[in-house]
Parts: structure tokens; sequence; C-alpha cells
């Protein structure tokens, strides 16, 4: 029966740390029976170079030393691999239980308990469950949907290009876009990616969930520097027309709209049922007025009157 | 659960360091420390006597347990504490900073989620940097939170003056509230007395709120699971089509659907279920030349008899 990859991972792990000098492959295969067991030298040395990417993946900082024969060997050694002290008390340590369990992500999450795993090894006191019973009122989750999600995660932390279709808002078809992946952003509960669109020379934001097919790596290294502060969630709300330059003059029925209302500016009775209000006019005020149907009236300005009027007459004719 | 052979060799290597310093640890105790499953623990150790630094030589891990404690016979220095790997550090250095700017959580705990956040970057050292890719933002519905907060706590009733978009009308009801959750939005999941069921409330909805000196009885419930998503319309549910062009492709974004088809023009054809049909007029509006109800028809009628009523209400205001 094969041997299971977490035995082999193991095996290798404890090699590595364990060992004072560097040790060669062929010590390394005489050591570890998956390896003796792998068959021929080619599917051997694959299985090796992926189970050292694997390792990094969960932190180990495994060197590779030419020795004096022109050997490689390697080895991680323990100071380089020690987490430096860290003492945490038991309300800091729910806190952090609290923020381990926020992630639907699988990559993110078993990331989480496992450096919870680590700080509990390192001696991190335990929650007497008292935290989930008075704290227990509130449950953060953090959602991914996107199967971009991570593809770019990794290509944000390792700082690699990356090229993937995307369909914008209006657009009926997706296009290619390059790009130079900076940050990730979750902002009411939709993930965003900003970045540097090679073909455009210019910063952008994409959301994640108009990103069609896959993600794909591209060679290289980054072209343009990134900057200090990325601003995500200003480019999103000016799409989401919460960067209202003027206002708008509207009559609501008495009793209606009351989320606009909770955004006007100014408002004072009419009289007959029929209310006045003057509300931040930005991108998508449009859209909004139209959903209250009959109840809302826009009385100026005339762009805006216009705008509802055809959305308005588009339904009418069904 | 399968385990990951990366999340469990990450596991197991925790597991040595803490068993280390725990001779003859019960099993119960050291699965509730590592937050799994006394079977994924066990499974685990059927593993670890296969590991060690030379199988050939016999420098094997001699860790057994009689299912209820846990022996290791010749523990040895290879299990040091291990340090953060990069996508450790930013999953729980992102969750906790998230958490951090929880409207309405008790200062006590966010002073210590600080504390701890400050610790764990200067024990994560440069792999910490990485963090600062992912960033996570929940919406801030300040004074409410602290409201159901404080009557969760308290296990006091709540009276609420809430905003329904489908009616487009606030209600007043009072709630028993069960639990604060967030995704994306901040939500109150609560027994409403008006309508005698659990109710989801988000509270960017609430108009008013006021704290009830009677206590809060919500009946006994099972938690609803929230990883399959916020809405879960039942196969009961009257089914919804709708025709949008390229410009109303976002519909597919926003509302869980059952399929969404590609059309010719670069539209789709989406089939989704809802409760309440006559709530997507607001939407049939909102779509105006960007999309259409196929069916039900009462549906689409009702929207083009909106937008007829508006169209007149606007003649009247030349």
């Amino acid at each position: 029966m094969a041997i299971a990859k977490a035995e082999r991972l193991m095996n290798l792990a404890l090699c590595l740390l364990g060992t004072r000098r560097p040790l060669s492959k062929r010590e390394l295969r005489g050591s570890i029976e998956a390896y003796l067991e792998a068959g021929t030298d080619d599917s051997f040395n694959r299985m090796f170079e992926r189970d050292k990417d694997d390792l990094r993946e969960l932190g180990l900082v495994i060197e590779t030393v030419e020795n004096l024969d022109g050997d490689t060997g390697y080895l991680a050694r323990r100071d380089s691999n020690r987490l430096p002290a860290i003492t945490l008390d038991a309300e800091e340590a729910a806190a952090l239980g609290l923020a381990a369990k926020v992630w639907q992500q699988a990559r993110l999450a078993g990331a989480a308990s496992g450096a919870l795993q680590k700080l509990r090894a390192a001696g991190m006191p335990e929650a007497e469950d008292t935290y989930e019973a008075h704290h227990g009122a509130l449950e953060p989750r953090i959602p991914v949907h996107e199967a971009a999600f991570e593809p770019l995660m990794l290509a944000c932390r390792d700082r690699r290009p990356v090229a993937f279709d995307y369909r914008k808002a209006n657009a009926a078809r997706p296009e290619q876009r390059q790009v130079e992946p900076w940050t990730l952003e979750c902002w009411r509960g939709h993930w965003y990616l900003a970045g540097w669109d090679r073909d455009r020379g210019a910063e952008r934001v994409f959301r994640l969930s108009r990103i069609t097919g896959r993600v794909r790596s591209r060679a290289g290294v980054f072209s343009a520097p990134v900057p200090d502060v990325v601003t995500v969630r200003e480019t999103v709300e000016s799409w989401a027309g919460e960067t209202a330059t003027r206002s708008a003059l509207i009559k609501l029925r008495s009793g209606c709209g009351y989320p606009l209302r909770a955004k006007a500016l100014s408002s004072r009775e009419l009289g007959d049922g029929w209310d006045e209000l003057e509300v931040p006019y930005g991108h998508g005020l449009d859209a909004w007025l139209v959903e209250f149907g009959p109840d809302a009236v826009v009385l100026k300005p005339a762009d805006l009157r216009a705008d509802v009027l055809d959305r308005l007459r588009a339904v009418a004719k069904g | 659960m399968a385990a990951n052979a990366i999340d469990q060799t990450r596991r197991m290597l925790s597991l040595v360091t803490y068993l280390r310093e725990r001779p003859g640890a019960h099993v119960s105790d050291v699965a509730r420390a590592f937050g799994i499953t006394e079977d994924e623990l066990i499974s685990d150790l059927d593993v670890l006597p296969m590991c060690g630094t030379s199988f050939r030589g016999g420098d094997l891990l001699d860790i057994d347990t009689d299912g209820d404690r846990i022996w290791w016979h010749n523990p040895d220095d290879v299990a040091e504490p291990l340090r953060l790997a990069a996508d450790e550090a930013t999953a729980l250095l992102v969750a906790a900073r998230a958490v951090a700017t929880l409207p309405g959580l008790r200062e006590g705990d966010r002073q210590a989620l600080l504390r701890a956040t400050a610790k764990l970057e200067a024990a994560a050292g440069e792999v910490a940097g990485a963090s600062s890719r992912l960033s996570v933002t929940f919406e801030s519905e300040g004074g409410v939170f602290a409201e159901v907060d404080r009557a969760i706590s308290e296990r006091r009733r709540l009276w609420l003056r809430y905003y329904s978009p489908a009616r487009d009308e606030l209600t007043e009801r009072e709630v028993d509230p069960i639990r604060l959750f967030a995704v994306g939005h901040t939500y109150m999941e609560a027994w409403c007395r008006l309508s005698e069921a659990r109710r989801t409330f988000r509270l960017d909805r609430v108009a008013e709120i006021k704290l009830l000196d009677a206590p809060a009885a919500p009946p006994e419930l099972e938690l609803r699971d929230l990883s399959e998503g916020l809405v879960q319309p039942s196969a009961e549910d009257p089914e919804v089509v709708i025709e949008v062009g390229p410009g109303g492709r976002w519909v597919a974004e926003y509302y869980p659907h059952d399929s969404a088809v590609e059309l010719p023009d670069g539209g789709l054809r989406i089939t989704l279920r809802t409760p309440a049909p006559a709530s997507l007029r607001r939407l049939a509006l909102r779509l105006g030349g960007d999309g259409r109800i196929v069916s039900p028809p009462e549906l689409a009628d009702s929207a083009r008899l909106a937008a007829g009523e508006a169209l007149a209400a606007y003649d009247g205001h030349a």
C-alpha cells in the first residue's frame, strides 16, 4: 500500500529538522521509506521537489547547501525555524480563537487553525469555553465564494503577474486583462482586487465575481512600483454612488422610501400625501429611484429626470 | 473529514511539540486544545509512530495511546515550536484586524485582540508583511449593534422599527434576539413575536431600536448553518425566470439562483426561487431596458403597471 503523503512529509520534516549537517538527496532517500518505494529516480526527484515546496508552504525554512564534493545537501536549521518567544494571556488567546474561526475559505481556515496549533504547542493558554459562553453573541464570517480568490491571494503574496478574463459590469463579452496584483479587499461581502493593469498602464480595481475562467500566472516580475497605500474602498464606493457631488430634488409619497429618507439632506411635507426631499445624487441614483415606481417622482435635475423616465418607459413597454 | 495532507502534517508537527511537555495527556484534552475531533487525533497518533529521522536506524517516534491517554516513550529535542508560515500569519492577522474593527465589540475584547495582534506581528517577523495584501472590512451598524449585543447578553426583548425593501414599508415588531453574525453585512437572527417565526434582520435596515424590560424567551432552536449561504430558497418556492441583457448580468451576482444560462446577445436567462415573487417587482423596475420578467406573468404585469402609473405621475408634474 502506498504510504500516505502526510507520513512522508512528516518524515522529511523530522529528518531536515533533526540533522546538524546538510543531508544529500541520497541520504534522505535512504532514511525515508516512502522515497525508497518511489520507484525510478525521476519519480523520486519529482516527489522530493514537491514535498520540499509543501513543507515551505507550511513555514519550514529549508536551506540548500553545496558541499565540497559538489553534492547538494538540505537542512532546516533550528534557529531559523524556531518560533520567537510569545506569551499570550487567556483573554488574548480567546480573542485569537474567535478570529481564527471567521474564514470560510478552506486554505485560510486551515492556515488559521495551523497557526493556533503552533501557538498552542508554544504554550498559549487554552480558552476555558467561557469566551464562547459570554462572547458568543457575535459570529463574524468572511465569505469567499469566488474561485479566483485563492490563485489571486497567492499571486499577491508572491508578487506574481497574472492574466485573467474579466467581464465589466455592462459588457457582453469578457476580455483578457494582464494585471500585477497588489491587494485583495473584502467589502460588503464581496472581494475586490487592486493592481496595475499592464495594457491600460494604470491602477485598476476588479471585482472577483466578474473574473471568468482561470487565473493564469505570468512569468517575470512587477514592472510598476507598488504604492504604499492602495485605495480599493474609495473606488468601490464611487461605483456604488456613494461619492455624490450633486444633489437631486424628489417627491416621495408619505410613508414610502425609508432608505431615501435616511439619506436625505432635507425634507418637507407638501401635503396631499407627498413629501419633498433633497437627496445626494451619485452614480446609480436613477436605477434606485425607479425601484420605488409610482411612489417617487424626480423634480430636478433634468438629466436625472430624463434617465428615470427612460427606464420607466422601457419597463412599461414590457 | 478527510484531512488534507498539508494541514495534517502541520498539525502533527505541533502535536509532537505539545505532547513532549505533557506525558500521559488525555486524548479528549489534546483534541480540544487542537480544535479537532478525537477521531482525527487518533488518526494522527496512528501515523506518528511511523515517523522519525530514520526508519532503518529505528529512530522513530515511540508514541502510543490506549485511546484515553497518550505516551511518548522517547521524547527528543526535535520538537521545538515552529515559526509561522506566511499563510498562517496572514490568515490569523487579517482575521484579527477585521474582527477588531467590528462595531459593538466589547472594549475589553478589542483591547485583548489588539494586544494579541501586536504580539503575533512581532513573533511572525518578516512573514507578517504578506498580511497587508489582504484586508476585510465589516459593515458598521454601530448604534444598533450595541443594543442588540446588550439584549443578547442580558437576555432581553427588543422593539424594532424595521424596513422591508420588498414591501417598501416600516413595520414595528418585538423580537427575542438569538445571535448576531456578520457576512458582509451584520445580521441579527431572532424569534419574531409578530410572525411567530425565526427571522433574520439586517442591521442597516433597522430604523429604530429599543431595549425592553421583558425577558427574551425564544423557543429552543437549532442554529442555522450559515456556510451554505444566507438565503436558502426551498424547492417548494415558486420559480421566477428573468432574462437580462449584458447590462443586467449583475442580477446573477446578487441573487442566489438555480441556473443562469448564457444568451446569444451576451445576456443571461436566470431561474431562481423565492417565497414571494411579488417582492421582485423592485428588481423588474430597476432593470429597466436591461432585463424583463419571463415568468410568472403576474409579476411581469405588476412591474408594467407600476411603471405606467409612475409615468402618469410624471405627466402631472411636467
